[in-house]
């Protein structure tokens, strides 16, 4: 149980820096920012209670606005992927899987757990940008910027992934 | 009751959620109202140190280029100089000839830039100086090319600048040469071009015409560079331009900006703060209704001594 919170709270942290120091400065073709801290999210192991998640959301996504001007924007995003999060692991967890089963490449699959990753980050960037931007009237931009994000934080938190588990044990099917 | 209980403890999550969007959201709407939110920006001096530390490090990067903006400034002053010591003397050997006008003054403060966000729709900038040095909300903030913003929010060490890249900016500006003037506002998406508009259309206007602020915010002095016009449009309405300008301050490598920090504010201030005062108010209507009667005295005096 406590190596579990030590383990979370080492990856608050590196996750954080990560994303203050590096990705809060890239901005590719202007308007494209990734949003790793999804990331803390994404790998909430099945049956975690959901409000476990939800505060732990939360408080990324807090420590985040602290850091990057934007109060409240990243904290909302976050909160709403916490939710969606258990739902949609459900639905692409593999059939026979434990019930504390975690999220990994390995353990999902590669296309299963790119889908996975996708949809949160398509989620957590569309509603950032929309609470960024408050405005439809440049709608165009606001998509490039939640389209272009979420991509970009997909291959990032892949390439964490391969890092972390290794090539080896990766399943195409 | 049972079952309502039942049905709360049942979906929590629901309603954790639901309480937590709500204090993001809190978070968010009450950002834009002023001082409350200094404690939970880059003001806040926990970050603002960290920031500090990591803008420590990274500044080495852009020495060179900052050494050549200051060695540009270097040779700009040293000519201003060279100019004002020739015009001194001019003066001190005639001296029946005068100053036309006193001469502007103002102070400015030197800072660094600690954090910025350029890729935003609202930007800001956040400096190592506040409160303590003399920074209040409101001041101008320049660099050694032109105009940067203005000073948004100030904690004791740290300020907030909202500079020209924030989509709530306007500055009133006007094209050198001419006393036309409009207000330079910006668009999302780009770093370097902002737009003036209302600048009326029987303006003169050409392309590569400086554009600089005029001194009617009491922000900045008039005469500050701010951009050099690039592409000349209509507004939608066809009653003023609507034109393109090249920025000159280039802020992705901006490190080293000043504050004005004392140009005219604090006597204008004063002055309008009497103003407002109403026993000052009262006083000056009684003189106004005292004169009055005297006029009406003379009036009808008047026509006495004529006759």
């Amino acid at each position: 149980m406590n190596s579990i919170i030590i383990t979370r709270v080492l990856r608050l942290l590196i996750l954080i820096v990560l994303q203050v120091l590096v990705f809060n400065n890239i901005h590719l073709f202007g308007y494209i920012t990734p949003l790793v801290i999804g990331y803390m999210v994404v790998c909430f192991h099945r049956n975690t209670s959901q409000t476990e998640i939800l505060i732990w959301g939360f408080v990324t996504g807090l420590l985040f606005d602290l850091f990057s001007n934007t109060a409240g924007m990243g904290a909302a995003s976050c909160t709403l992927i916490a939710m969606i999060q258990p739902y949609w692991l459900n639905l692409l967890a593999p059939r026979d899987s434990a019930d504390d089963f975690t999220p990994t490449i390995t353990t999902m699959g590669f296309w299963n757990y790119i889908l996975y990753v996708i949809q949160q980050m398509v989620v957590l960037h569309g509603c950032f940008y929309l609470l960024d931007a408050f405005t439809l009237s440049d709608w165009f931009l606001t998509l490039l910027s939640i389209a272009g994000g979420s991509v970009l934080s997909t291959l990032i938190i892949l390439f964490i992934e391969l890092l972390i588990r290794g090539r080896k044990n990766i399943t195409t099917h | 009751m049972r079952a309502l209980i039942d049905l709360i403890v049942h979906n929590k999550h629901w309603f954790v959620f639901l309480l937590l969007e709500v204090i993001s959201l809190v978070f968010l709407f009450s950002y834009n109202g002023y001082q409350k939110s200094v404690y939970f920006t880059t003001a806040n001096d926990v970050v603002g140190s960290t920031y500090n530390v990591i803008s420590g490090i990274t500044s080495y990067l852009h020495l060179q280029e900052v050494n050549n903006e200051l060695e540009a400034t270097n040779e700009e002053l040293r000519k201003e100089v060279y100019a004002m010591r020739q015009q001194l003397e001019a003066i001190q050997q005639d001296s029946t000839k005068r100053p036309q006008a006193l001469p502007l003054r103002y102070e400015v403060l030197p800072a660094q830039v600690v954090n910025m966000t350029l890729h935003k729709a609202t930007n800001f900038i956040t400096i190592n100086k506040g409160e303590a040095d003399g920074i209040r909300p409101e001041m101008g903030v320049v660099c050694s090319r032109g105009v940067v913003g203005i000073v948004y929010m100030t904690s004791r060490h740290y300020s907030i600048v909202m500079p020209l890249l924030n989509v709530n900016s306007k500055i009133s500006c006007r094209l050198r040469g001419s006393d036309y003037f409009g207000s330079l506002v910006w668009q999302r998406g780009y770093a370097d071009i902002a737009y003036v508009t209302s600048v009326p259309r029987h303006a003169p206007v050409k392309k590569k015409a400086i554009v600089e602020t005029n001194g009617y915010s009491d922000i900045f002095p008039p005469g500050l560079p701010i951009g050099v016009v690039q592409k000349i449009g209509d507004s939608p309405d066809g009653m003023s331009y609507f034109l393109r300008v090249k920025l000159f301050t280039n802020f992705p490598t901006l490190r080293e900006v000043s504050v004005i920090t004392n140009y005219h504010s604090s006597e204008r201030r004063l002055l309008e703060e009497m103003a407002e005062d109403p026993a000052r108010q009262d006083s000056v209507l009684n003189a106004q209704e005292k004169q009055k009667e005297l006029e009406e005295k003379k009036n009808n005096l008047s026509p006495d001594t004529i006759r």
